[in-house]
């Protein structure tokens, strides 16, 4: 099956600095199931160019506080 | 478990169950008549009715459980996972389809020719549904 994605995310931290927002929450919020979410968590799906400023306008943070590259 | 998840368990289960009733009943004719039994629409018939009985109840179910899932549209990462298992799921059916051609140019035999494409339908379908649930659970 497919690597896993080299990014990584603080979506769980942010999710959590955020009144402790539920994954199903979050998902409402970008259109997305709270499956998907729980697989971005956990590095194991990189969101499209859509919802990844969805996800930072969620948070107020811009993208880069949200994602990185893993180099490695 | 997502819904498109559960969704693809219960269609599995249908397909292994419809196949194994399909090619048992075929290999019980063909023993009893000696030879490779004719294609013949009874079974073709219950073999849709197995499948489309079991994909109704077992949707209505997990439905009744999770309504709200179950009204959802499909999201990105969903798509994903579909159009890679149906890629995978094609080429899978072209190569089955390709090799009972050519095989059928050798024996001449349209009896197993019908057999091994609706076999390579099945095939391709069942794995179509195994992607699906194996990209559900790891990365992609």
């Amino acid at each position: 099956m497919a690597r896993k994605p080299p990014i990584s995310n603080n979506v769980r931290e942010l999710r959590e600095a955020c009144g402790s927002m539920t994954q199903a929450e979050l998902g409402d919020a970008i259109g997305v199931t709270r499956q998907t979410v729980i697989a971005i968590e956990q590095g194991r799906y990189s969101p499209s160019l859509e919802s990844a400023f969805r996800i930072a306008r969620e948070f107020g943070v811009g993208l880069d506080d949200v994602f990185s590259w893993d180099e490695d | 478990m997502p819904f498109q998840e559960k969704s693809a368990w219960i269609m599995t289960l249908a397909l292994l169950l419809g196949g194994a009733f399909y090619f048992m009943t075929v290999i019980s004719m063909s023993s009893a008549m000696g030879r490779l039994a004719s294609p013949n629409i009874p079974v073709v018939v219950v073999y849709t009715i197995i499948l489309v009985l079991i994909s109704i109840l077992g949707h209505t179910l997990i439905a009744l459980f999770s309504p709200k899932e179950a009204n959802a549209r499909i999201d990105e990462r969903e798509k994903l996972i579909f159009v890679r298992a149906s890629s995978i799921s094609s080429y899978v059916f072209g190569f089955c389809v390709i090799t009972a051609l050519g095989y059928y140019l050798i024996s001449n035999d349209g009896d197993f020719l019908f057999y091994s494409v609706f076999a390579s339908l099945m095939l391709a379908q069942l794995i179509e549904y195994v992607v699906r649930i194996a990209l559900y659970r790891t990365s992609i």
